[in-house]
């Protein structure tokens, strides 16, 4: 099973929203949260489970960014 | 004066604002006119009152379960502030009604982008800051909240208008007028420093609850840990299902960031679902909450931003109402309305706290640096 994908989303949603602004990318990972997400139970050695990739996905939507 | 704060309790409308508009005078020219009221208050004819008396102002507000002004915790009462433009630079808001299960906040947003020239979206949070209110029967905050959060970087903070634990009917107040099922909106552009404080007594047990399932629109959780709710909370503090309940007040729940809680507070048991006053998602970790010291917690935090600010020029204060009632169990309103003594503030008891999310048994503050 691949794994570490879901970590990756994460922190790439929060890269681009925040746009590397240190400050927003801690509301935007609140933000996260509050959408029943916790970034922080997800490391590079997670597996990969579809249904919370595909909540990502479409939480990436909603910021409006593309992954 | 650039801000002023005042208070009434004369229960007839003219008299109370005529009272308040005596205490506001010394700010010459407010930008901005924020009051909270009791809902003892006609609300139709508050809104049109104060719209009346303060015309070149913005003014906008909401009705209450109790009111806070500098130094007291009131009831049946108005309490409002007048800011400048030296504290708001400019300012713009708008009353949306109905509150739809469609939330269209483009379009919201779209009068803001309009009056400030600026795109939402990339607006600078240290620049800009919203205040939200909500009829606070309506159910619809965490919606509002996440739309709100998806479209901008722009914090708004705010709180759940009461009725002063009538639970009939709430109202925001906006263009003289007093509008139920609605959500009110300001963005304002101050001139000074500001930010945001939230503060909430509670500190983290072991125990942890994960929602294993819920119904969110009903705020309802049905199971935790794949246990009927009530019994896996009950299990969690060692507590009997028959008397648990008594702990809703002193171990709610807590969302946690960054070792802060967002917290959620159990309401009632509705058929061993444990009913609660927001939102919970399923899969949602959740820790077990006990109660602390409110008035340390406070006035730990009030000063923490006063040493940053040098000064607090104004603060605006959404309390919960069940801050409030714990306060008043405990016989403690009075030395916590005496922490805002020598700070100019305003706030109210609400049905609900806004701050990125929607939550409870928290104070919001919106402080203003001198």
């Amino acid at each position: 099973m691949e794994k570490g994908t879901i970590k990756q989303m994460i922190d790439r949603i929060i890269l681009l929203r925040s746009c590397g602004n240190s400050a927003i990318a801690v509301t935007v990972k609140t933000k996260i949260i509050l959408k029943g997400i916790n970034p922080d139970k997800y490391t590079s050695q997670t597996d990969d489970d579809p249904q919370i990739i595909r909540k990502l996905q479409d939480l990436a939507d909603e910021f409006g960014i593309r992954l | 004066m650039h801000t002023i704060t005042a208070y009434t309790s004369h229960t007839e409308v003219p008299a109370a604002v005529a009272e308040l508009q005596d205490q506001l005078k010394l700010v010459s020219q407010p930008k901005c006119v924020l009051y909270f009221a009791s809902a003892s208050y006609p609300s139709e004819k508050i809104a049109a009152a104060m719209e009346e008396a303060f015309s070149g102002a913005t003014v906008f507000g909401c009705s209450t379960a109790g009111e806070i002004v500098s130094g007291k915790m009131l009831k049946h009462s108005i309490v409002a502030m007048a800011l400048d433009q030296s504290i708001i630079g400019d300012i713009v808001i708008q009353a949306v009604s109905p509150i739809e299960e469609q939330i269209d906040v483009s379009s919201v947003f779209s009068v803001f982008e309009k009056h400030y020239h600026i795109s939402m979206r990339d607006a600078d949070p240290t620049q800009y800051v919203g205040i939200i209110l909500f009829d606070g029967l309506s159910f619809a905050e965490e919606r509002w909240m996440d739309k709100i959060g998806n479209a901008t970087d722009v914090v708004f903070i705010g709180g759940s208008a009461g009725d002063d634990l009538k639970f009939s009917r709430t109202y925001v107040y906006a263009h003289g007028r007093a509008y139920t099922n609605t959500v009110l909106l300001a963005l304002l552009k101050p001139n000074c420093k500001f930010d945001i404080i939230k503060t909430q007594s509670f500190q983290t047990l072991p125990q942890q609850l994960i929602a294993t399932k819920v119904e969110e629109a009903h705020r309802a959780v049905i199971e935790f840990n794949n246990k009927p709710a009530i019994t896996a909370y009950a299990e969690a503090l060692g507590k009997s299902i028959d008397t648990v309940a008594e702990s809703f007040m002193s171990n709610p729940l807590g969302l946690m960031v960054g070792g802060e809680p967002y917290v959620r507070s159990p309401q009632r048991i509705s058929d061993g679902k444990m009913i609660f006053y927001c939102t919970i998602k399923e899969g949602m970790d959740l820790q077990v909450l006990q109660s602390s010291d409110m008035i340390r917690d406070t006035r730990e935090a009030i000063l923490e931003k006063k040493n940053e600010f040098g000064e607090l020029q104004a603060l605006i204060n959404f309390h919960c109402i069940l801050r409030t009632l714990d306060l008043e169990s405990h016989g403690l309103t009075e030395e916590y309305g005496h922490i805002f003594d020598h700070i100019p503030t305003i706030g109210f008891s609400t049905y609900g706290e806004e701050y990125i999310g929607h939550m409870n048994q928290t104070a919001t503050m919106l402080a203003f640096a001198a």
